[in-house]
């Protein structure tokens, strides 16, 4: 059956991989949607393209360009973000636009790689990748969940208020950055295994999925660890069944999960108020005077 | 030695002065009213204290130390005026109040028993101790301004700052503030509230600070209330400063 699959050590490799990214991904996701820049693991992955054509032009190993040019990128844009009034999603657009045209015009200048070549990293290739490649994946994301769980209460602090985070003293500039630089660790690092599309996706669907149900900041961010695990694991598994690409199976699957929970949720809360359970936030006394009935 | 000392302090904003040249010093274990009407710079002159706003002239020291070179945050708590800005992931309001405790532990330390006792012990002062574990954008307006004022008051502070903490805040829960606020005076804890109106938390204030265009226009006895505002039986009722009473605040919530 589908377990005969896992005899071809490839198709392990694919698993694995996929599993330390569904697992690990979200933990820095869950700030990244609290600091509502859901987007930004899309649009450093759009600059990673530029790293992987400077590897091509270069010759070196595009996991290290593309390193270094999405740090590079991380780090210009919370300048932008913090000392100019550049706004977070404006800096975004930029990020998405360069970042393309570079890759696309890096990659014509190193003319014996073509676009197609670029476009395997967009989407990603888990049935190629070799053992160094989910070593990378497994120390890289292994370091960034460790950090991320380590500092939860720190980030939290600086991505839910970020005026009183600077208030109470807390190196604000300073998470802020290594919270751009864990993202674009994450993305240059998987993103020859699972794709770019990938990364960004297994950053925030499995967040917003699983905050629908969760009350504390805590259970939301395990929550989601467990959901991208779970996605990334049935995506394997039913693309394995069906012959089609993982990358976008496990996609597929983190937006109908994300679906199917929204409208439970929204049935929950309506069943909820129309019954009982539910206690409604305690009344305030009205603080005007009603006239007097004649 | 004052807690809190402004000396000619002058905040711009794109070249256009919001505070002009406002001395301001709060006394330890003093409550000090920092009043004006909308626009007459005092949240600005506030931010500049908690160092959120650059000053463009003049200075602030905090306990003796020049703010430039201030570390000891934590001998400050921060209560930020309520705003639209909604948060996308829940938080409980324990989580919320622990916030208030971070300047005291080293970065990547877990929280320890102190720490955990000051977030229950603010939250029950502010009578949310049952809310503890609610998600913070369930909870009604007055009630998360509750939250804010717990997560300054758990960092056991000092100076107590707070930004128009009872906007949008009804007056039953103003009365229980006021009491929160005045044990902490009696602790010894110095208080600079920013208010535009007069209730139960001006009621016991040392001194006064008014503020109009940017300037210190008077600093001594609070002001009493005149015309119908000082009749006992006067009930305050006016549309909230925000314009949309306790929808979408600070928290998201309704």
């Amino acid at each position: 059956m589908i377990l005969d699959y896992f005899q071809y050590e490839f198709m392990q490799r694919a698993l694995l991989s996929a599993l330390v990214v569904g697992l690990c991904a979200p933990t820095v996701g869950v700030f990244l949607v609290q600091k509502r820049l859901a987007l930004i693991g899309d649009g450093l992955g759009h600059v990673a393209l530029t790293g992987v054509a400077v590897g091509f032009l270069t010759g070196a190993a595009p996991v290290w360009t593309t390193l270094a040019v999405t740090v590079a990128a991380a780090v210009v844009m919370e300048l932008l973000r913090a000392k100019s009034k550049t706004s977070g999603d404006v800096a975004l657009a930029m990020l998405f636009y360069g970042g393309l045209a570079g890759g696309v015009y890096l990659t014509g200048i190193a003319s014996d790689k073509g676009i197609a070549n670029l476009q395997q990293y967009l989407f990603g290739s888990l049935l190629t990748a070799g053992w160094s490649e989910v070593w990378t994946i497994v120390i890289g994301g292994a370091a960034v969940a460790v950090l991320m769980l380590v500092l939860r209460p720190w980030l939290t602090a600086i991505c839910a208020d970020e005026q009183y985070a600077r208030a109470s003293g807390l190196p604000v500039a300073a998470l802020n950055l290594l919270l751009l630089v864990t993202t674009a660790v994450t993305v240059s690092v998987s993103m020859r295994a699972v794709g770019i599309l990938l990364v960004s996706a297994l950053l925030v669907i499995p967040v917003v999925t699983v905050q629908q149900f969760t009350r504390s900041f805590k259970a939301t961010m395990f929550a989601s660890m467990a959901a991208g695990f779970l996605i990334s694991g049935a995506g394997v598994l039913t693309s394995a069944a069906q012959d089609v690409p993982p990358g976008a199976t496990i996609v597929l699957i983190g937006v109908a999960a994300f679906v199917a929970t929204a409208v439970v949720a929204a049935l929950t809360r309506r069943v909820r108020r129309t019954r009982r359970g539910h206690l409604p936030p305690e009344g305030e006394p009205l603080e005007v005077e009603l006239p007097a009935k004649a | 030695m004052p807690v809190l000392n402004v000396r000619g302090a002058t905040v711009s904003y794109g070249g256009r002065a919001v505070v002009r040249g406002a001395d301001l010093a709060v006394a330890p274990g003093e409550a000090v009213a920092l009043m004006g009407a909308n626009g007459s710079g005092k949240s600005t002159l506030i931010k500049a204290v908690a160092g959120l706003v650059p000053l463009a002239g003049g200075s602030i020291e905090l306990f003796g130390t020049p703010q430039k070179r201030f570390r000891d945050w934590k001998r400050i708590g921060y209560v930020p005026q309520r705003t639209g800005a909604a948060s996308g992931v829940p938080s409980t309001a324990a989580e919320v109040v622990s916030q208030g405790r971070l300047s005291h532990r080293a970065l990547g330390m877990p929280a320890r028993r102190a720490d955990r006792d000051a977030v229950a012990r603010s939250l029950a002062e502010v009578g949310l101790a049952d809310h503890a574990h609610c998600s913070v954008d369930t909870l009604s307006g007055g009630q998360q301004q509750r939250v804010l004022i717990a997560r300054a008051l758990a960092t056991d502070p000092e100076l107590l700052i707070m930004d128009e903490p009872t906007v949008g805040v009804d007056a039953e829960t103003q009365a229980a503030l006021a009491k929160v606020i005045a044990d902490r005076v009696d602790a010894g804890c110095a208080v600079l509230l920013v208010t535009h109106e007069l209730g139960p938390l001006t009621d016991r204030l040392d001194r006064a600070v008014v503020l109009a265009d940017g300037k210190v226009v008077h600093d001594g006895a609070p002001p009493r209330p005149v015309g119908e505002h000082a009749d006992p039986a006067h009930e305050h009722a006016h549309p909230h400063a925000n314009g949309q009473g306790d929808s979408d605040d600070l928290w998201g919530g309704k």
